[in-house]
C-alpha cells in the first residue's frame, strides 16, 4: 500500500435546513486501501458518501480527491465574515477606544472581510466549474499530444487518420469529468438498475455519455467488464429482473468499474443480499481491488462485514466521526463509548457467547459531561483517532500507560 | 428430553405455486414442531421456501398458493382446514406476524396511534365475548356431568348443585376483577417508578424536553397506583401536591424542590410497587360469604394464609371433590361414545380394504358424515387440553375428501389437455417446425396418496380414543387444571380494554420498543418515521394483541446493529415474560445464535439439518449448513471467504436427488439418484444428507468451519477460566 492521500475530507459540513446531517467530519483515504465507515442508520455515513460524489452541494468544508478540490462548502467564511463584522460593531460600541483604534480595527476587519469573500468566491468556482476546468486542462493536453503527432506526420494518408483520431480524442476529452474518477455502488440492486434497459445498454450508459460512439468499442469493454464480475457476455442482452440479487448487485458493480474509477464508494453493497451471495460480492469486491488497485470507501452497518473488508474504520453518530482507527486496533481497543456500545451489539454465529453477550447502552448525557469544554477530534495512539476532550483525553493516555 | 407441549405442530406440508411455466414446489414435505416458550430459527437463502411456509401457518398464501398437503395443527385446530371466520380468531390474536418490510405493513395515510390501538380495541371486544363464553359453556357442561354424577349414586343426592356452581362463578369473575385493579395499579407504580427516575436524571442534567407532559404524566401514574395493597391515597395526594408545586418553580428556574418532591414521590413507587400481592380469589369469596372471622388489617402474607385457608375449607375443597366426580362420569360416558365409532370406523375402513380402496363418492361422504358425527360425541366436552386428533377430524376428513374428488377430476382434465398438447405438438415437428414451446408436463396426482390421507387421518383418532380409554387420567390433576383454565378465561372475560387504556398500552408498547416521546410521536403518520422506527411500530402491534406464537420474518434485516439488538433483546425478553413460541426467519447467524432454542435449516423447500442452537453451529452435520457458516465473515475472519457456487434449482423441475448436490463440494454419487432421508444424529438432531448413511466415505466439514469451531471453543473457555479466576 502506498502512502498516497488519495481522498482527503476536511471539516465536511452537510445541513439540510436545521438538521445537521453531516457535521465537521474529517478524514483521509489513502489509495489502495478499503476505509470503512460504520454507524447506526441516520447517522450520515451515506450522506457523507453522496457529498463527496456531489450528489449534494456540501454546506462547509472542503473534499480534495488527488490532492485537487472537488467540493467545498462557504459556511467556514460566512462565519467568518460574520464574526468579522460582529468584532468591528463591538469596537464600534465600545466607548473605552480611541477613534484610532477603532479606525485600525475597522481596517483590519475590512481586510479579513475581503480576503474571506476572495476565497469564497474560489470556492464557489471549484464547487461549480472544477469539471469544467479539469475538461479544459485535458483538451490541452490532448492538444499538445497531437499536435506534435501532426507536425511530425509524414504523409497525407496517416495525417488524415491521425486527424481523425484527434477529433474523437478531443471530443471525449471536452465530456470528461472529474468527479467520474469516483464511482458509486448503491445499497439496492433492484431499484437501481432501469428495468427498461438491457444489462448492456445500463452498463455503457456511463461511457455513451462520456462520448463513446463506438458501438464495437463499447461492446467489448462490455464484455470485458461482465467476465471480470463474474458474468458472462451472454449476458449482455438480458433484462435485470431476470438475474437472482447477487447477479443484480454484480451488474451494479460493472456499471461502475467500466467507467476505470480510482476509488467507489460502496454504499451497503452486501445489505440487502443472502449471506451465501453476500460472501460472493465481498469476494469480488475484493479481487477487483487487487486487479485494478481500487480504493474504497465502504459504507455498511453490519461490523463484521466492515471488519473483514476494511483496513481502516471511522465510527460515526449523528453526524459527527467519533472514533477513526485501523480495523484490528479498533476492535481491539474501542475508546469512545459509543464505539464500545456498538462493538457489543453485534451478534457472532456462537450461542454460547451470544448467551453471555451484555450490550453496554450509551447515553451521551451520562457518558460525557460536555457543558464546560467541548470535545474534539483528538490522536490519542498513532492512527488512532477519537473525539474526546481534555479531561477525557488525558483519561484515555492515562489508561493506555 | 422433557415432554413439553407442543404449540405448533407442521406435519408433510407441501406447498406449490401456479405459473404460467409451470407448478413451482415452493415447500416439499416440511415437518416441524413448535414447543411452547421456544424459539425456532428458520435458516436458508431467498427462495427456500420459509416465507411460504410461515405464510402457509398464517393462512395469508398469495391466491396461486395450492396446499397440496400437510398438517399444520394448533390448539387442536388444523389451520390449513379451517374457514376464514374461525381463522379471525387466530390470525394476529393468536399467531401474530412482524413483516420484512415495514414500508409495505403500514397505512400510510392513518396515524400511527390509531393503527396500533386499532386491533387492540376490536379484538379486546371479541376476546371478552369469547372468553365469556367459553367459560359459560365449561361450567353448562360441569352442570351436566354434576347432575349425571348425582344420578348415578357418585355424587350425595342433597347438594345444591346450581347454588354451587353460581357461587364459583361468581369468585371467578369477582376474583379476576380484584386481581385486574390490583395489577392495574401495580404496572402504574412500576411505571411511574421508571418515569420518575428518568426525570429526577433529566433533571439533574438540566436537559428537559417537555417537562409540563412528564409531570403531568406522572401525576396521572400516581392517581392510577392507588389502591388498597399498592399505595394509600392519603399517602401519596399531599407528594402530588408537592411535585405541582415544585413544577411552579421549576418553570421559574429552580429545579431542586421538584426534585425532592420526586424522590419522596420515587420512594412512594418502590414500596408499594414491592408489595406482596393479595390472594384474589379468596378476597372475593369472603367479600361475598365470609363471616367476619379474619381481620383485614393483618399483615398481608398472614392475611392471604387464612384467606385461602377459608376459601380452601369452606368452599374449594367440596368443589374440587365434586369436578373429580364429574371428570370421572364424563370419562364413563366417553368410554361409551368412543367405543362405538371405534367400532364404526374399524367396519368402514375394513370394508374399503374389502372393495380394494374403490370407493365411490355416495359411499364416501355418507362415511364422512356418520363418523365425524360418531368422533364429535367422543369429545370431552371439560377437557381443556385440546391436543387430541378428534378436534380436528372433521375439518381434516372433509377436506380431504373434497380434495381426493377435485384430484380425481384435475387428473381427468389434465390427461385430457396433455394429451391434446402433444398431438398439436407433433403435428408442428411432423411439419418440420421447431416449435419454441414444451410441452407442459401432465400434473396428475396420485390418487392412493389421497386415500391414504384418509385413511390416516381415521387411524389417528382411533389410536387416540384407544390409548384413551387405555390410560385412566389423574382425575385431581385434571381438575386442578380445569379450574386453572377456568381462571384463564374469567380473567378474559372481565378485562375491559377502553380508548384510554388501549392508548396507555400503545404508549407503553412504543417505550418498550425504544422510541422516543412516544407522546408526540402516537399522533404522527408513518412517514414522519424512519424505516427502524416504522420497523419498531410493526412490532409493537405485533406484540399488541399478546400472541401465543409470534412468527418474525426477517424483522432486523433492515436495522443497524444497535437497535438490532436492541429489538432482539425485546422479543427475547417478552418471549421468556410471556412464555411464547417464536418462529424467526432470517438469514444472519449471529441472530440465530442470538434468538434460537432450535435451528431448522432450510434448502429448496426443504428442511435439511434441524437441530439445537449449539448442535448446529458446534458440530453441523450438512454441507449446506457448512457453506452458509463459512460463507460469512465473522469478527476473526481473515482469509478468502468460501461463497456458494452457482444458484438454487429451479424449482419447477426440482432434482430427483439432493436439491443441493450441484453446489456440493461434498455430493456423492447417492445424492445424484435419490432424496436423502432425515438421519438421526442425536434425539434432538436431524440432517438429511447421504455423507450421514455408515456407507458413506467419511469427510470432515470444511477447514474454515473447523477453525471457527474451534475459535468458539477457545473463547468459551477462557471466558469459563476467567469466571473461575473471578
Amino acid at each position: 500500500m502506498q502512502d498516497e492521500v488519495l481522498l482527503k475530507v476536511e471539516h465536511l459540513c452537510q445541513y439540510f435546513g436545521p438538521t445537521k446531517a453531516v457535521d465537521d467530519v474529517s478524514f483521509e483515504v489513502k489509495r489502495g486501501e478499503v476505509f470503512g465507515l460504520v454507524g447506526e442508520s441516520g447517522c450520515g455515513k451515506t450522506t457523507t458518501g453522496r457529498s463527496i460524489i456531489k450528489l449534494y452541494d456540501i454546506t462547509g468544508g472542503n473534499v480534495y480527491f488527488r490532492g485537487r478540490r472537488i467540493c467545498a462548502g462557504t459556511k467556514s467564511y460566512k462565519d467568518a465574515i460574520v464574526e468579522a463584522r460582529k468584532r468591528y460593531a463591538d469596537a464600534c460600541k465600545d466607548k473605552e477606544l480611541s477613534p484610532d483604534e477603532v479606525a485600525k480595527i475597522k481596517a483590519e476587519t475590512q481586510a479579513e472581510i475581503a480576503d474571506q469573500k476572495l476565497q469564497m468566491k474560489k470556492a464557489i468556482a471549484d464547487q461549480k466549474n472544477g469539471d469544467k476546468i479539469y475538461a479544459k486542462e485535458l483538451c490541452q493536453q490532448v492538444k499538445d499530444e497531437y499536435e506534435a503527432k501532426i507536425a511530425a506526420a509524414n504523409n497525407q494518408e496517416e495525417l488524415q487518420a491521425i486527424k481523425a483520431e484527434y477529433a474523437v480524442a478531443l471530443r471525449k476529452a471536452k465530456k470528461q469529468k472529474f468527479i467520474t474518477r469516483i464511482q458509486m455502488i448503491y445499497q439496492d440492486p433492484i431499484a437501481s438498475l432501469d428495468p427498461r434497459m438491457t444489462v448492456e445498454e445500463i452498463i455503457a450508459e456511463g461511457l455513451r455519455i462520456q462520448g463513446e460512439k463506438d458501438k464495437k468499442v463499447i461492446r467489448e469493454k462490455v464484455y470485458n467488464v461482465l467476465e471480470m464480475v463474474g458474468l458472462v457476455k451472454e449476458h449482455a442482452t438480458r433484462f435485470p429482473h431476470e438475474f437472482s440479487g447477487g447477479q443484480r448487485q454484480r451488474i451494479g458493480v460493472a456499471r461502475s468499474v467500466i467507467m476505470g474509477p480510482e476509488m467507489i464508494i460502496a454504499d451497503e453493497p452486501v445489505s440487502a443480499l443472502d449471506v451465501s451471495i453476500q460472501a460472493q460480492v465481498i469476494n469480488l469486491l475484493n479481487e477487483l481491488r487487487e486487479k485494478m488497485g481500487l480504493t474504497i470507501l465502504f459504507i455498511a452497518h453490519d461490523l463484521s462485514v466492515v471488519k473483514y473488508f476494511s483496513d481502516r474504520i471511522g465510527v460515526m453518530y449523528y453526524g459527527k466521526m467519533v472514533e477513526l482507527a485501523p480495523s484490528d486496533e479498533l476492535f481491539l481497543n474501542p475508546m469512545h463509548p459509543y464505539t464500545k456500545s456498538l462493538l457489543s451489539a453485534v451478534p457472532l454465529p456462537d450461542p454460547q457467547y451470544e448467551k453471555k453477550r451484555q450490550r453496554i447502552e450509551y447515553k451521551p448525557l451520562e457518558a460525557h459531561d460536555y457543558s464546560e469544554d467541548k470535545p474534539t477530534f483528538r490522536e490519542v495512539k498513532p492512527g488512532h483517532f477519537v473525539m474526546c476532550n481534555q479531561a477525557e483525553y488525558d483519561k484515555i493516555i492515562m489508561e493506555l500507560k | 428430553m422433557m415432554a413439553r407441549e407442543k404449540k405448533l405442530q407442521v406435519k408433510d406440508l407441501k406447498v406449490s405455486f401456479k405459473t404460467i411455466n409451470g407448478k413451482v414446489q415452493a415447500v416439499r414435505n416440511i415437518s416441524f414442531d413448535l414447543y411452547k416458550g421456544e424459539t425456532l430459527a428458520i435458516v436458508g437463502e431467498s427462495g427456500s421456501g420459509k416465507s411460504v411456509t410461515n405464510r402457509a401457518i398464517l393462512g395469508i398464501l398469495a391466491p396461486n398458493a395450492i396446499v397440496e398437503s400437510g398438517e399444520v395443527i394448533y390448539d387442536g385446530k388444523d389451520l390449513l382446514k379451517i374457514t376464514e371466520d374461525e381463522f379471525y380468531h387466530i390470525r394476529g390474536d393468536k399467531i401474530s406476524m412482524i413483516f420484512q418490510d415495514p414500508l409495505s405493513s403500514l397505512n400510510p395515510i392513518v396515524k400511527i396511534g390509531k393503527q396500533m390501538t386499532e386491533a387492540m380495541l376490536l379484538k379486546g371486544k371479541a376476546n371478552q365475548k369469547e372468553n365469556k363464553s367459553m367459560l359459560n359453556s365449561y361450567i353448562k357442561a360441569l352442570e351436566g356431568y354434576l347432575n349425571k354424577a348425582k344420578n348415578v349414586g357418585r355424587l350425595p343426592a342433597d347438594k345444591d348443585i346450581n347454588s354451587m356452581l353460581n357461587i364459583y362463578k361468581s369468585i371467578l369473575l369477582k376474583g379476576s376483577k380484584l386481581e385486574e385493579a390490583y395489577y392495574s395499579a401495580k404496572n402504574s407504580a412500576s411505571n411511574g417508578i421508571k418515569d420518575v427516575s428518568d426525570l429526577i436524571f433529566m433533571l439533574e442534567k438540566n436537559s428537559v424536553k417537555d417537562l409540563a407532559g412528564d409531570v403531568k404524566e406522572i401525576v396521572e401514574l400516581a392517581k392510577a397506583s392507588v389502591h388498597p395493597y399498592v399505595v394509600d391515597e392519603a399517602v401519596v395526594a399531599p407528594v402530588v401536591e408537592e411535585v405541582k408545586q415544585g413544577f411552579q418553580m421549576a418553570k421559574r428556574g429552580d429545579n431542586q424542590p421538584l426534585i425532592d418532591a420526586l424522590k419522596k414521590l420515587l420512594a412512594i413507587f418502590t414500596e408499594g410497587d414491592n408489595k406482596a400481592k393479595i390472594s384474589s380469589f379468596a378476597k372475593a369469596y369472603y367479600d361475598m360469604h365470609g363471616d367476619n372471622s379474619i381481620s383485614l388489617d393483618l399483615p398481608l402474607e398472614q392475611l392471604n394464609e387464612k384467606l385461602e385457608q377459608y376459601l380452601e375449607n369452606k368452599f374449594m375443597k367440596d368443589f374440587t371433590e365434586y369436578t373429580v366426580a364429574a371428570l370421572r362420569t364424563a370419562d364413563d360416558d366417553m368410554v361409551e361414545t368412543r367405543t362405538a365409532a371405534i367400532n364404526y370406523i374399524n367396519e368402514m375402513l375394513a370394508k374399503f380394504e374389502a372393495d380394494g380402496d374403490m370407493v365411490d363418492n355416495a359411499k364416501l361422504s355418507a362415511f364422512e358424515k356418520k363418523s365425524a358425527e360418531l368422533v364429535e360425541k367422543g369429545i370431552n366436552p371439560l377437557c381443556t387440553y385440546k391436543v387430541s386428533p378428534a378436534y380436528i377430524y372433521k375439518t381434516s376428513v372433509e377436506e380431504a375428501i373434497r380434495v381426493y374428488h377435485a384430484s380425481k377430476k384435475n387428473n381427468e382434465a389434465e390427461a385430457a389437455r396433455y394429451a391434446a398438447e402433444s398431438k398439436k405438438y407433433e403435428k408442428l415437428v411432423a411439419s418440420g417446425k421447431t416449435p419454441d414451446w414444451k410441452v407442459v408436463p401432465a400434473n396428475i396426482v396420485d390418487l392412493s396418496l389421497n386415500l391414504a390421507n384418509i385413511r390416516a387421518i381415521a387411524e389417528r383418532v382411533l389410536a387416540d380414543f384407544q390409548y384413551s380409554m387405555d390410560n385412566v387420567p389423574d382425575f385431581v390433576k385434571e381438575a386442578e387444571n380445569f379450574t386453572d383454565k377456568m381462571q384463564v378465561y374469567a380473567a378474559g372475560a372481565v378485562q375491559q380494554i377502553t380508548k384510554v387504556i388501549a392508548k396507555n398500552r400503545a404508549i407503553k408498547l412504543m417505550e418498550e420498543v425504544g422510541i422516543a416521546e412516544p407522546r408526540r410521536r402516537y399522533n404522527q403518520y408513518p412517514f414522519e418515521f424512519s424505516g427502524g422506527m416504522r420497523q419498531r411500530i410493526v412490532i409493537a402491534i405485533a406484540l399488541s394483541a399478546d400472541p401465543d406464537v409470534l412468527i418474525c420474518d426477517e424483522p432486523t434485516t433492515a436495522l443497524d446493529v444497535t437497535i438490532q439488538s436492541q429489538i432482539l433483546e425485546l422479543i427475547n425478553n417478552i418471549k421468556k415474560a410471556r412464555n411464547v413460541s417464536v418462529i424467526f426467519i432470517t438469514h444472519d447467524l449471529g441472530v440465530v445464535a442470538n434468538m434460537a432454542d432450535r435451528v431448522a435449516v432450510m434448502y429448496a423447500g426443504k428442511i435439511v439439518e434441524i437441530g439445537t442452537a449449539d448442535e448446529i453451529f458446534y458440530e453441523p452435520a450438512h454441507p449446506y449448513t457448512w457453506a452458509l457458516l463459512s460463507s460469512m465473515p465473522d469478527l476473526d475472519t481473515k482469509e478468502k471467504l468460501d461463497s456458494i457456487p452457482g444458484t438454487p434449482p429451479n424449482m419447477i423441475y426440482p432434482p430427483v436427488g439432493d436439491a443441493f448436490a450441484d453446489r456440493n463440494r461434498y455430493a456423492v454419487a447417492m445424492d445424484y439418484k435419490a432424496q436423502p432421508p432425515m438421519f438421526k444424529i442425536s434425539d434432538s438432531h436431524y440432517a438429511a444428507t447421504w455423507l450421514l448413511h455408515p456407507q458413506a466415505p467419511k469427510v470432515d466439514p470444511p477447514k474454515s468451519v473447523l477453525d471457527r469451531i474451534n475459535r468458539m471453543k477457545a473463547r468459551m473457555e477462557e471466558q469459563e477460566a476467567a469466571g473461575k479466576e473471578e
